[in-house]
């Protein structure tokens, strides 16, 4: 337990070595939260749309704003270059388990993008005048939702990393990543307001449990049974692509040639 | 007119001072502390067309800097600085195809290109013919072996593949003059060899050569004058075998006995001196300064204690000059 | 200006083949940047089926804007991917080759790289550009084409200077990676909804200091015809004034580079 606790420092610490990157990165993060919360704005100034007031909305953004944060001070990047300059071979001489070292380390980044979401939640309340808060029940299931946020996106961005050992570049697949997550996730607008074509998929698909999910139980829009049973989708998702990482490490292994070497 | 002029040389880097930690890095916002760190210290260097220069010294010393300024790189504080008539940094165009430049520790090939396409970017941005590009293609590959390394892309190159390719990069336009920065770093002895080996044709084509080392032997193999500095300023500048005399003090002598002698006893009839045991009780080595003894005045001294079979004498060896220099010892 | 054309066309030209090289890599990169004007497509869709009009700007309308933007910006990655490069370069001191080079070092710096991701940008932005017009309602004319085509090159024009300012903020930022670029040209995405739902301090702020709506509302404006349509004819004189600015900017970092020091 220890050295994967030493990991997780080393990452906090290396993130806040760099604190003017993660400062300027999450004011772009925030003019992008600008730039939706201005849309829906004008869009909602002439009623509710999908189920969705102005009010709802602003939580809706900032929960989906929140999530998409979670996980990128600690980002694919970083694992995918230690694949490329070879460092993985590095990686393995040591008596850690890869996946639990690499996930030690998304962790690490938590920290600071808890505090990167606590300004941004303030700024909107600031400025635009108040947020839509749960009831205690609903805000303990929103936290423990949120908490399965972490562990899911590691193992998506996890799983997205070993596409280096077949591919020399990972910047292509990292944006397509990108693109299907937001998409699935609810990020981009909510789910129920997608075609049916496309929330057909998107129910089946572990995404939304990265944002449709804990945004719903935030609004309240899930409660009682249901709310357990969409934790309980969150937790098996989790649980599966955990596993199925190991698999595919397994035969990434077999490919592996280290970059450059 | 020399071919590379430069007077009062200096180069002053402004270092922000922070604090340590995020308070630290506001307070810096705030109220701006800066510590002047003098690279290189007004130094005067003149060299003409055809000669080798070996510019030496101890790490931090100011030697990459000055090739830096040399080569346009880096804008001079003070000082002017002439290449071939050309103020380097301002008339970075002219001087570039002038001088052909190596950073032995950096590749200047494309890192995701083939070394071919490489040199291929480098025909364009040198105007060089297709003829002219064909001919120094030959020669270059004849002297280091380039052929193989031609498709290759530059990141799948060994150390040694590397370095030899650089070279070609940096020599590609016939420069009137090259600038070498540890061109052998890290390589091993036989592409040591052939490098170095380069390097003496070059020299014997007429090319003028300075280049930055901590490698003695690339001195003794190529150049035959040394520049050595230290802390920005310039404490030698002269023929090596000059800088032998004035520094190297010390000679070693190796003597092979007619039979086993103990070195107290030797050591009594050579005061002044140092005489250490050999690796067999017949074999001593006598070291001397040679300002106050002659090699003669050793033999004879051992001589009246007992027979010589052989001897030799070790030539000084810059090594210990330069390490001196490192040490801080020769300086005023 | 004609050598230095060549030198920037061979050397993206290598960069090209290079990558080309691989081709999985060619496949992955143009399907995420189409993906991403997808997802563009996708949300406009959602929302306009809900809504009739976002601020006076119907649904073709919207997606011809958003069409402009993702193609514009689409033209970066394929012909400037380079510049992206330029903080991890200043920060390991390797302009010092370009420096003892014959060439601008600006051109070297630009032509390093390319980015196939930006033809998914060119097609997607393309093919909602071709949609956006022919579902809008637009007096045609031989004037209105050649203005249309003018403020297009003005626009991407805008863009990639706006790239090499942010880059070169790296002179004096310090860091390994291009922070504030990134913040800069991100930042911009604002610019791909119609520029009246924004409150008066961004409007200001994209028109006057960083000319953001320039990129794609203004020149869009012009050409449908909306209200002050007029300022889309400025677009060319920004442009201008953003080379201006970037050559400018790159030429007085270049002055500060100390070549990591030593």
């Amino acid at each position: 337990m220890r050295p994967y606790l030493g990991l997780l420092r080393m990452s906090t610490r290396r993130i806040l070595t760099y604190r003017l990157n993660s400062l300027i990165l999450w004011i772009g993060g925030a003019t992008f939260l600008a730039g939706s919360l201005a849309v829906w704005h004008a869009l909602l100034s002439q009623g509710a749309i999908g189920g969705y007031d102005w009010d709802q909305m602003k939580a809706y953004l900032l929960v989906g704003w929140a999530t998409a944060s979670i996980g990128s001070a600690y980002g694919d990047w970083w694992m995918a270059s230690r694949i490329f300059d070879g460092h993985v071979a590095t990686d393995l001489t040591k008596p850690l388990d890869y996946q639990w070292a690499r996930f030690s380390e998304h962790m690490g980044g938590l920290a600071t993008e808890f505090i990167a979401i606590a300004i941004a939640a303030t700024a909107i309340v600031t400025f635009t005048g108040g947020l839509v808060v749960p009831g205690p029940g609903q805000a303990l299931l929103f936290a423990v939702s949120f908490l399965l946020v972490a562990p899911l996106k590691f193992t998506i961005a996890y799983i997205t990393t070993m596409a280096c050992f077949w591919t020399q570049n990972f910047m292509g697949v990292s944006w397509a990543k990108d693109a299907v997550v937001t998409l699935f996730s609810g990020a981009l607008i909510p789910l129920a307001l997608l075609p049916a074509w496309l929330a057909g998929p998107a129910a089946v698909l572990p995404f939304a449990s990265i944002t449709a999910t804990p945004a719903a139980l935030y609004l309240g829009q899930a409660t009682g049974w249901e709310a357990l049973r969409l934790l309980a989708v969150q937790a098996a998702w989790v649980l599966v692509l955990w596993w199925g990482a190991r698999l595919i490490w397994r035969r990434a292994l077999r490919a592996l040639t280290v970059h450059g070497g | 007119m020399s071919l590379v002029e430069a007077r009062g040389l200096t180069k002053i880097f402004r270092r922000p001072e922070k604090d340590p930690g995020l308070r630290g890095s506001l307070k810096h916002l705030v109220q701006r502390r800066f510590k002047d760190f003098r690279a290189v210290d007004g130094i005067d260097l003149s060299i003409e067309a055809g000669e080798s220069v070996a510019y030496v010294g101890p790490n931090g010393a100011g030697k990459s800097t000055t090739i830096k300024l040399l080569t346009g790189i880096l804008v001079p504080t003070a000082g002017t600085v002439r290449v071939a008539g050309a103020e380097p940094h301002t008339d970075r165009m002219v001087n570039a195809r002038n001088i052909g430049v190596l950073f032995g520790q950096r590749t200047q090939l494309w890192w995701d290109l083939p070394v071919r396409e490489s040199l291929a970017l480098l025909r364009d941005m040198y105007d060089l013919s297709p003829a002219f590009y064909k001919q120094r293609l030959e020669r270059l590959d004849e002297v280091l072996g380039l052929a193989d390394l031609l498709p290759v892309v530059a990141r799948k190159l060994s150390l040694g593949q590397r370095m030899r390719a650089d070279l070609a990069a940096a020599l590609l336009h016939q420069p009137k003059i090259v600038y070498l920065d540890e061109p052998t770093i890290g390589l091993d002895i036989s592409v040591k060899d052939r490098v170095r080996q380069f390097l003496r044709e070059l020299r014997q084509d007429g090319t003028t050569l300075m280049l930055t080392t901590h490698d003695l032997g690339d001195i003794e193999d190529v150049c035959e004058r040394i520049v050595i500095i230290d802390e920005g300023r310039k404490i030698f500048d002269g023929p090596l075998a000059q800088m032998k005399d004035r520094f190297a003090r010390v000679r070693r002598m190796h003597l092979q006995l007619a039979e086993p002698t103990p070195v107290e006893k030797l050591a009594e009839r050579l005061p002044d001196v140092e005489v250490i045991a050999g690796d067999s009780p017949t074999e001593v080595t006598v070291t001397f300064d040679r300002f106050t003894h002659t090699a003669g005045q050793i033999i004879a001294g051992v001589l009246d204690v007992v027979e010589v079979g052989e001897l030799h004498l070790d030539e000084p060896a810059i090594e210990d000059v330069v390490r001196k220099v490192y040490a801080g010892e020769l300086l005023r | 200006m004609r050598r230095t054309l060549r030198i920037y066309r061979r050397s993206l030209g290598a960069h090209l083949r290079a990558v080309l090289e691989y081709e999985a890599d060619f496949w992955v990169l143009i399907v995420a940047g189409l993906l991403f004007q997808v997802l563009n497509l996708i949300f406009l869709s959602a929302v306009f089926a809900h809504v009739p009009a976002l601020n006076g700007w119907s649904y073709p309308e919207a997606v011809l804007l958003a069409g402009t933007y993702g193609f514009v910006n689409g033209l970066g990655p394929l012909f400037f991917e380079g510049t992206w490069r330029l903080a991890g370069k200043i920060n390991h001191g390797e302009l010092d080759y370009p420096l003892t080079r014959p060439a601008p070092v600006l051109v070297q710096v630009v032509s390093g790289g390319i980015g196939l991701h930006g033809v998914g940008d060119l097609i997607g932005g393309g093919a909602m550009i071709g949609w956006g017009l022919a579902h809008s309602d637009i007096d045609w004319s031989p004037a209105r084409i050649g203005g249309g085509l003018l403020l297009l090159a003005s626009s991407a024009t805008i863009l990639l200077s706006l790239i090499v300012v942010g880059n070169a903020a790296s002179f004096w930022v310090g860091g390994n990676h291009p922070v504030f670029a990134m913040t800069l040209i991100r930042t911009g995405d604002m610019a791909k909804y119609p520029l009246s739902i924004y409150g008066v301090a961004v409007r200001a702020t994209f028109t006057v200091l960083v000319p953001y709506a320039f990129i794609s509302f203004f020149p869009a404006s012009w050409l449908l015809g909306k209200e002050s349509a007029w300022i889309g004819l400025l677009t060319p004189l920004v442009a201008l004034y953003c080379v201006y600015l970037a050559r400018l900017v790159f030429r007085l970092g270049l002055r500060r580079y100390d070549s990591a020091g030593h």
